[in-house]
């Protein structure tokens, strides 16, 4: 649907996601080592260049506006938000994911499947996400996931000591609380509903989404007024080794 | 495997997932390649990935479906293991490329020389005027 | 070396076109073994080369918050015996519980995950 892409990718580029920037002049060795190896492959049998295509297509146009706006949505509408907690699948087509139809596959990739659960939280309760494993995220309604999500850091730290990977994101929350990390371990994936903050009253969806960043997807962050981007990340040191001594 | 080992938050894969000896054609690359952060900064172009991480990410998922030469789990686990010290000095996505291509060689799906053949042809293709 | 798995979804996209994964192994299960709000504690099986249950789990006790969905388990699909099918839920651990010296000045922070049937114990 060239229509829908071209309004996403329009998107993307307002946001800031995929800046329309001139391009290299020069044809690097990493460059030439991705087409050898995709060539090479076809050539194998391993895959046509057809589907190898299609895939491009379809990672190309994800985003993490979609999700972003089923947030704003289950904000402003609380039979949304039911829906949204009870059936995240349903819910994403209110906001134009289709889990499960969408190509190349038509019954979900093998990285995605098609289980999307939505997790609410209160002011008692702030859910973060990670995938210990291998780094599964929510791609189709968040798009791709950061490089730091997927590193060995992040996935064996958050599970460990939240807060303190939490604190690191620039994060602080009262010990009372309760901090839930999800680690999205098998079919399921996993996207955060956050609080609405305060001084958004009388918002529009649009206003709405422009708050909720990726970060707060994930669970890292929590929406503010005026903050429309994802914080840069310093590569910190861990704060606790990996190697923990018993 | 002991829970002390990785904060007990691994699946079972092993340690042994691949073999990480260094491979040549691979090398080549990994010491003289630039990488997109200095391409970027030397032309001033504000993408903060390069044009190929999309098709390398569709390479991944195409691999891991059909007939699943390479499944994403098991990608994953040996990315991990070769970013441990093959290849912790390389940034990301370039990092995700050369264990791609690592994988996939151990794997048997083609062999070095086939590749380094590829990367020439590529090369010349891309180079010539 | 050890022999690794192998797949062919060409089989499963005939199954699962339209309906999705893990939505086509719906009624596969049979009745649910657990319900929300049990308490169950993760069996420590061994390990045959491949498992999605993550070490610092076994042993630990936690609660049912969700019966998810129904799907052939991660150990068995990755061989592509995908015949059988388990019930997998959802199921939240005090962090205490995973970790012995977790803070107590935070004393309400969980985890929660996944895992299929034929890992939980009732506790």
């Amino acid at each position: 649907m060239p229509d829908k892409e071209d309004k996403q990718m329009s998107e993307k580029h307002d946001h800031g996601e995929h800046k329309a920037a001139p391009m290299v002049e020069e044809v690097s060795d990493f460059e030439i080592l991705e087409m050898a190896v995709r060539e090479l492959a076809i050539e194998k049998g391993l895959f046509s260049a057809e589907d190898h295509r299609r895939w491009t297509e379809y990672v190309h146009s994800l985003g993490p506006l979609p999700a972003a706006r089923l947030v704003a949505k289950a904000w402003l509408d609380p039979e949304y938000k039911k829906l949204a907690v009870a059936d995240g699948v349903k819910a994403s087509l209110a906001v134009g994911v289709d889990w499960i139809k969408s190509p190349p596959t038509g019954f979900g990739t093998p990285s995605d499947y098609c289980n999307l659960r939505v997790l609410e939280d209160t002011p008692k309760l702030k859910h973060v996400v990670v995938c210990t494993l291998c780094s599964c995220y929510p791609r189709p309604i968040l798009g791709q996931s950061p490089e730091w999500y997927r590193t060995p850091n992040y996935r064996r730290r958050l599970v460990r000591w939240p807060r303190q990977v939490l604190a690191e994101f620039g994060l602080q929350l009262s010990p009372d609380i309760e901090i839930r990390v999800a680690d999205s371990n098998q079919k399921t994936r996993y996207m955060v509903l956050p609080v609405r903050p305060a001084g958004t009253e009388g918002w529009s969806e649009d206003k709405l989404a422009e708050i909720v960043t990726r970060d707060c997807l994930i669970g890292v962050a929590v929406p503010k007024p005026g903050v429309t981007s994802n914080a840069k990340r310093p590569i910190h040191p861990a704060v606790h080794p990996v190697h923990h001594h018993h | 495997m002991s829970v002390a080992d990785n904060n007990g938050s691994h699946g079972e894969s092993g340690d042994d997932q691949v073999d990480s000896t260094p491979i040549a054609v691979l090398e080549t690359v990994r010491r003289q390649g630039r990488v997109w952060g200095d391409l970027a900064a030397q032309y001033g172009v504000t993408n903060p990935d390069p044009p190929w991480k999309v098709t390398l990410e569709a390479t991944c998922d195409v691999l891991a479906e059909g007939s699943c030469a390479l499944p994403a789990l098991e990608r994953r686990w040996e990315e991990d293991e070769l970013s441990k010290e093959l290849y912790a000095e390389v940034p990301f996505p370039e990092r995700q490329l050369l264990a791609l291509a690592h994988s996939m060689i151990r794997r048997g799906l083609f062999d070095e020389k086939e590749l380094a053949r590829r990367i020439e042809d590529v090369h010349r293709r891309l180079t010539s005027v | 070396m050890t022999t690794k798995p192998h797949h062919d979804r060409t089989h499963h996209a005939k199954k699962a076109t339209g309906i999705g994964d893990p939505q086509c192994f719906k009624g596969e299960a049979g009745p649910a073994k657990f319900k929300i709000g049990d308490a169950v504690r993760i069996k420590n099986l061994p390990d045959i080369f491949y498992t999605r249950c993550q070490t610092y789990t076994r042993g630990a006790r936690g609660v049912v918050v969700a019966v998810v969905y129904e799907s052939p388990a991660a150990e068995d699909e990755a061989w592509d015996n995908t015949d059988k099918s388990e019930w997998f839920y959802s199921v939240k651990f005090p962090q205490k519980e995973l970790w012995p010296d977790y803070p107590d000045a935070y004393p309400n922070d969980t985890v929660e995950t996944e895992f299929s049937e034929r890992w939980l114990e009732k506790a």
